[in-house]
């Protein structure tokens, strides 16, 4: 190796309650290079990013800049030493102007004491221009795209003089279009001698964009690889640390009465924008329907319409012929409708609750949990016992409290109560996510068994791989609209490719 | 040409919400018309003027500028209905009433504690770090304010011991807000009680028997003469004679505004309120923005209780400040946590206690009584939403947990 | 950046994070059944359950010792001196003499019910029983995720229902004006905390601030209806701003003790009743379930079908249901008037405050704490405290700087700070 790297970190060590996040990792970076750090979701990545940041303080390992340890006791420190970070979730203030955003807490001065709100406006635009990076310096940024407030991340960081840039999933929130942009500004970044590490878990993104790629899985680094001559199914393999993909046994599907009919559903988000434009979807009884797409493409909003958490604009949805639009999630529930959250703590559970009182969660109004509005505890104990042995829930009875169990446990407590109230359509919205893998199995498997029983199952996953493993159907929605549909056999790449907005035109 | 004969002046004159706030400024004049010294005897007049401004806002309003339309329907309404009265009261008992000169030095009077209040809390929640502790903020501000003049024969050493003892007692709110993250408004209702009880404590361990010396208003917090305006109409009796702490709350009112919003520590303090961790990822330090600001919350509003006791009453009593850092607190909310909009309802409040304390005099002590209960009306009005919503701080109320 | 659920915070969200990033707590956790860090933490916070609140009240007493000692008294003879004046020492006098309970008729004990010591703990329990009412209407609410700081404008509500409806309909049958009472009183401070509940329901309106406001508008409603010129005041005697007595036959029963020399009324037994209620309520109906499945995590709630807006009107409604019962009770129980000095001086509200957050919102802490407080009053009330020992005026301070203490600590959660320390 000719040239010393810039930063180098070594035998960087973090331990969290029960979790090792970061195991010996060693990784550098030179100048001007974007070196991709890869792995799955709770590989560790973003601990080791938030020490490099002075956020934590590694329990063991140096950190290196031109060859001299560095101590990064704190964010300031950081700073000064270069390093810039664009977070997942930008740290930005909704209220305040992009200009205000960006010199916060380096702030020029008129008069020693007052804020140069003139000059803070002018250096942003320097800088705007240099890197070519266009925002309006007197928006608010409630009021500007996604796309740009990241933009306003990299100016920030920029703005204090950083070397380093670590952009943490920055495409996660991003339209494939933002996506493109933003690869154009990184490698202008790269043009003016700036070095960049580079967070994914996307292969394809990945491959692209950078010059070297390390990967992580569980704590661990696996290798570090040059971007030239690497492939997908070598990082993937890296990445999953095996080759085969997790194929579920199920025997073929063998549809029925349409369950679960979506009809030209219009639904807005939070912001009041809309997020689920017209989409039409029926899911069978005895088939497994996967829905593909990048993150905040509609999906959330596309749920929670159909499980009565939130009004649809237009648009009609009925489960087992009965029309459920805009129906309260009780009724939704009552006509049947399971629903596994996407977030388990902030939805599924309650988590002081005991289990037996979350396993109650739908039914404690029905007999014989409660008669007269009056509870029957130990009838819902009773029930919550037998829950508890057939989905092989471990590490609680029925009167701990739901936050004491690991989240598999927890995930498998969600799925016996939705499966419990016997329902017609099963909703599944990442089902798995941040599960070890015999608990991946275990729901997978249940979920084939839900299907085999004549239930129809609607899946709704970030995770191409427990799309393609699962799915009978696969619809792939793009910006709110279903843009194809694909039979399990489909290749990554044609579900990457539509997923991307790649068939746009056919959508009809 | 049309639009440019509208645009006279630099103001639309026909655009929406030109004619709603027109409408509004009627209302107001409907009433205004049936008080002194004109004193309209008609029905007439309040219920013509009344209505034009009921329709001008009912146009406003069809024009999508909500607020301002229903603004002005409000104050038609309120104008006929309260035209009317006065129109039925004797001019002699309006006279005794509405004293517009004495009025506005009332007003004046009693809403600078609700101003030091609301701006002690509005650096407190600026921060992210709720305050209902402004009631005993002030309580403690009195005692210690009329003990220090007692003590030292000096009114600024007065205040100051003043300000120093609020600050002690919000030092407390930071610790355990900030760093012990207990919830905010169980320790601001523990303060309160401390501060109710340690003052009543010692105003009877030390004057139990005789109250505060009498001899005390010789050293109390000057007013401020100001000679030349002694005889202008209107203006002269209003602030020819002010006491000086009005004069400071207004002046802490400049200052603050170009604090918060004019330099960078107003900036970070506000990045603090609205998203810690964001500045936190920029080096600012949470914790420390947070003390700088209760603390300093502490002293300010304990300034509006050294007023109370020694630069208005001359004296203090136990729970003498009977709920006024409440509707400080109000008038922080009502004002939307910006200083001139407290201050605005900090007026409006100290209107509605002038015209209370005058009410008796002509039309019976009851009405003056349930007078008093309206800045927590229009408090709850506010927050409910039907004239603008009132939204604080987003990161209002929640402890930072440093990662 | 700002949580889903906008302007309300859920008071048990406010626990410091236990995993520093949202990211880590998706890393998958060994399912190990032998250690689990967070099932000890469940163990460790049930056990604080009671023992958190002794220390609290502990250091409480003995901060106000310290505060006696600076004014040159012995805190052990004036704690001594408060302790006769509550009556709780005549649970330990024996003695062969009779109460009349309701109901049961002449029941016999072998105590002595004629002392002082009864006449005191008679004077205990009547102002223990607004306590713990209004002690209730707090947790009730609290159950349900909103901190009611208007229990005291809500008592107010029942009170002066209850005030207009005792002192009107005289002649009336006895049972059924005192029911009458009772539901007026009762439904005034639902229909009071309702607003409150309404706001948040509807339009998110933060319960503190509109709590408060709500608080000082009943005061000044109060001052207007018994002040002079007002509806309610006195009839006989324009110049003094009190209401009417409430007639004879709206008081409640006073079993124990002279009537004329205010014996403790049947209230106390309705207040151990709503302790009832209320446990029952909040463990084993579905309204309770709902309610703190609300408080504990709203979004999960409307997730499992439960209406957060319905329960949050619901539990403000019936936390004021209890204070207003606690206004009516109070009323009807011993004080059969209300004065404008009344309605500024009480203070019942936010001593209930107090019981509800020491007894940690459950219906025994409830009742216990209310016990305390109300003996403390007592104890410390210029008719009880001898005055040659400590100044009852003084000693009615140091109760107020007790009750901050006691606030000021069980904020804190001395477990939390153990906790943490070990981290």
């Amino acid at each position: 190796m000719a040239e010393a790297p810039l930063l180098e970190l070594r035998n960087i060590t973090k331990q969290f309650p029960g979790v090792l996040a970061n195991d010996h990792v060693n990784f550098d970076l030179r100048q001007g290079e974007v070196h991709a750090l890869l792995g799955e979701n709770g590989a560790g990545k973003s601990t080791l990013m938030n020490i490099l940041y002075g956020l934590y303080t590694p329990d063991e390992g140096e950190i290196l800049l031109h060859g001299n340890p560095i101590d990064l006791g704190s964010t300031k420190a950081a700073i000064e030493h270069g390093i810039g970070m664009v977070h997942q979730h930008f740290m930005l203030i909704p209220v305040m102007t992009v200009a205000e955003n960006i010199v916060l807490a380096s702030e020029p001065r008129h008069a020693a004491v007052l804020l140069d709100y003139d000059a803070a406006r002018k250096r942003v635009r320097e800088i705007s221009e240099r890197y070519g990076l266009a925002v309006d310096p007197d928006a608010r940024v409630e009021r500007i795209t996604v796309g740009q407030q990241q933009r306003v991340e990299i100016l920030k960081a920029l703005y204090r003089g950083a070397e380093i840039l670590i952009l943490d999933e920055p495409t996660a929130v991003l339209t494939p279009q933002e996506a493109q942009e933003l690869f154009e500004i990184i490698r202008s970044l790269k043009e003016q001698g700036k070095s960049i590490i580079f967070i994914s878990h996307k292969l394809n993104e990945v491959l692209e964009i950078a010059d070297r790629i390390t990967t992580l899985r569980r704590g661990k680094v696996v290798d570090t690889v040059p971007a030239a001559g690497a492939t997908e199914e070598g990082l993937a393999r890296m990445m999953v640390g095996r080759e085969v993909l997790l194929r579920v046994d199920k025997k073929p599907a063998q549809p029925g009465e349409p369950l679960l009919e979506v009809e030209d559903l219009s639904v807005v988000d939070d912001r009041g924008l809309e997020a689920v434009r017209g989409v039409s979807l029926t899911v069978r009884g005895g088939e497994i329907v996967g829905l593909a797409g990048v993150d905040a493409n509609g999906q959330s909003e596309l749920i929670d319409a159909i499980t009565g958490l939130r009004p649809a604009r237009s648009g009609r949805v009925r489960v087992g012929g009965k029309d459920i639009t805009n129906a309260s999630s009780r009724e939704a529930i009552d006509t049947g409708v399971g629903h596994i959250p996407e977030d388990r703590h902030r939805r599924g559970l309650v988590l002081p609750f005991t289990l037996a009182e979350n396993l109650a969660l739908h039914d404690y109004r029905k007999e014989p949990e409660s008669k007269h509005g009056f509870l029957f505890p130990s009838r819902m104990v009773e029930k919550a016992r037998r829950l508890l042995r057939e989905f092989d829930v471990r590490g609680g009875t029925p009167l701990t409290p739901a936050g004491a169990l690991s989240g598999g446990n927890q995930q498998k407590v969600v799925l016996a109560r939705e499966i419990d109230v016997d329902p017609r359509v099963l909703v599944a919205a990442q089902p798995t996510r941040g599960l070890d893998v015999g608990a991946i199995e275990f729901v997978h498997r249940r979920l084939v068994e839900q299907r085999d029983a004549g239930r129809a199952v609607f899946l709704v996953s970030l995770e191409l791989e427990e799309i393609l493993s699962l799915s009978d159907r696969i619809l792939v929605i793009y910006e709110g609209r279903i843009v194809g549909e694909f039979p399990p056999t489909a290749t990554e790449e044609e579900l990457g490719f539509a997923m991307t907005g790649g068939r746009r035109e056919e959508a009809a | 040409m049309t639009a440019l004969a509208a645009r006279v002046g630099g103001i639309r004159w026909t655009h929406p919400r030109t004619i709603g706030i027109a409408g509004i400024f009627l209302g107001v004049i409907a009433f205004w018309l049936a008080l002194p010294p004109l004193a309209a005897r008609t029905v007439i007049w309040p219920i013509l003027i009344g209505v034009v401004a009921i329709a001008a806002g009912i146009w406003a309003q069809s024009r999508d500028e909500r607020r301002v339309g229903w603004g002005a329907v409000a104050a038609g309404l309120l104008g006929i209905v309260f035209g009317v009265l006065a129109t039925r009261s004797s001019v002699d008992n309006l006279d005794k009433v509405v004293v517009w000169s004495a009025l506005g030095a009332a007003t004046l009077r009693y809403a600078t504690p609700l101003t030091f209040a609301a701006i002690g809390g509005l650096y407190c929640e600026r921060s992210g770090v709720i305050n209902v502790a402004l009631e005993g903020m002030l309580l403690t501000g009195a005692f210690f304010g009329i003990w220090g003049v007692d003590k030292t024969h000096q009114w600024w050493l007065g205040l100051l011991i003043a300000m120093f003892a609020g600050a002690v007692l919000a030092t407390i709110h930071a610790v355990w807000s900030i760093h012990l993250k207990v919830d905010q408004i169980i320790a601001g209702t523990a303060l309160n009680f401390l501060a109710l009880g340690i003052t009543g404590f010692l105003f009877i361990s030390i004057y139990g028997d005789t109250g505060t010396p009498g001899n005390l208003t010789q050293y109390a917090i000057p007013d401020v003469h100001i000679s030349f305006l002694r005889d202008v109409y209107f203006i002269g009796p209003i602030i020819g004679q002010l006491n000086l702490m009005i004069w400071l709350s207004i002046l802490l009112l400049f200052v603050t505004y170009v604090i918060v919003f004019r330099t960078p520590f107003g900036l970070r303090l506000r990045a603090v309120g609205e998203h810690p961790r964001a500045a936190d990822t920029v080096g600012i330090s949470v914790y420390r923005t947070r003390y700088i600001a209760v603390i300093s919350s502490g002293a300010i509003a304990a300034m509006g209780g050294a007023y109370l006791s020694i630069g208005f009453v001359h004296s203090f009593n136990e729970n003498m400040t009977a709920g006024q850092g409440f509707i400080g607190l109000a008038a922080l909310i009502f004002g939307k946590w910006r200083p001139f909009g407290a201050w605005g309802a900090a007026l409006l409040f100290g209107f509605s206690s002038a015209i209370a304390d005058r009410l008796p005099n002509a039309y019976g002590n009851e009405w003056g009584t349930l007078f008093q209960a309206l800045p927590y009306v229009l408090t709850l009005v506010a927050v409910a939403g039907v004239i603008g919503r009132s939204i604080g701080p987003a990161a209002v109320g929640r402890p930072y947990v440093k990662q | 950046m700002t949580d889903d659920d906008g302007k309300f915070r859920d008071p048990k969200a406010l626990e410091p994070e236990l995993v520093p990033d949202a990211e880590d707590m998706a890393i998958p956790t060994p399912a190990t059944e032998e250690y689990s860090p967070r099932r000890f933490l469940a163990l460790q916070s049930q056990l604080g359950g009671f023992v958190g609140p002794l220390l609290t009240t502990a250091l409480a007493f003995l901060m106000g010792g310290l505060v006696v000692l600076l004014t040159g008294k012995n805190p052990l003879s004036v704690y001594k001196a408060v302790w006769n004046g509550t009556g709780l020492s005549w649970f330990f006098h024996v003695g062969n003499h009779h109460i009349n309970l309701p109901l049961v008729g002449r029941t016999w004990f072998w105590w002595d019910t004629g002392s002082l010591a009864a006449g005191n703990l008679q004077q205990t329990l009547l102002i223990t029983t607004p306590i713990i009412l209004t002690g209730l209407a707090v947790a009730f609410a609290f159950r349900c995720g909103m901190f009611n700081i208007g229990g005291q404008g809500q008592y107010f509500a029942g009170a002066y229902l209850a005030i207009w409806v005792g002192t009107s309909f005289a002649g009336m049958n006895h049972v059924l004006h005192v029911v009458c009472c009772i539901v007026a009183g009762s439904l005034a401070g639902a229909a009071y905390a309702g607003i409150a509940g309404i706001l948040k329901a509807t339009v998110g309106a933060h319960e503190v601030i509109s709590t408060i406001m709500l608080n000082w508008t009943a005061i000044w409603v109060g001052a207007y209806l018994f002040g002079q010129g007002g509806p309610l005041q006195n009839s006989t005697q324009p110049s003094i701003p009190i209401s009417n007595d409430i007639v004879e036959g709206a008081r409640l029963k006073v079993f124990w003790g002279d009537p004329l020399l205010q014996g403790l009324s049947v209230g106390i037994f309705i207040a151990i009743l709503m302790l009832v209620v209320y446990w029952i309520v909040i463990n084993r109906t579905t309204l309770g379930f709902e309610v703190r499945a609300v408080g504990f995590n709203p979004e999960a709630a409307r997730y499992g079908g439960i209406s957060v807006a319905r329960n949050y009107f619901l539990a403000m409604a019936i936390a004021g249901l209890f204070a207003g019962l606690g206004g009516a009770v109070d009323i009807l129980g011993w004080q059969y008037r209300l004065g404008e000095t009344d309605v500024h001086a009480n203070t019942i509200g936010f001593i209930g405050l107090a019981a509800a957050l020491l007894g940690r919102n459950t219906a025994i802490g409830v009742g216990a704490a209310g016990l305390l407080f109300g003996a403390l009053l007592n104890g410390t009330s210029g008719r009880q405290l001898d005055p040659t020992i400590f100044r009852p005026d003084l000693a009615g301070n140091l109760t107020t700087i007790i009750q901050g203490l006691v606030v000021l600590f069980v904020g804190l959660n001395l477990t939390t700070i153990v906790r943490r320390r070990h981290k």
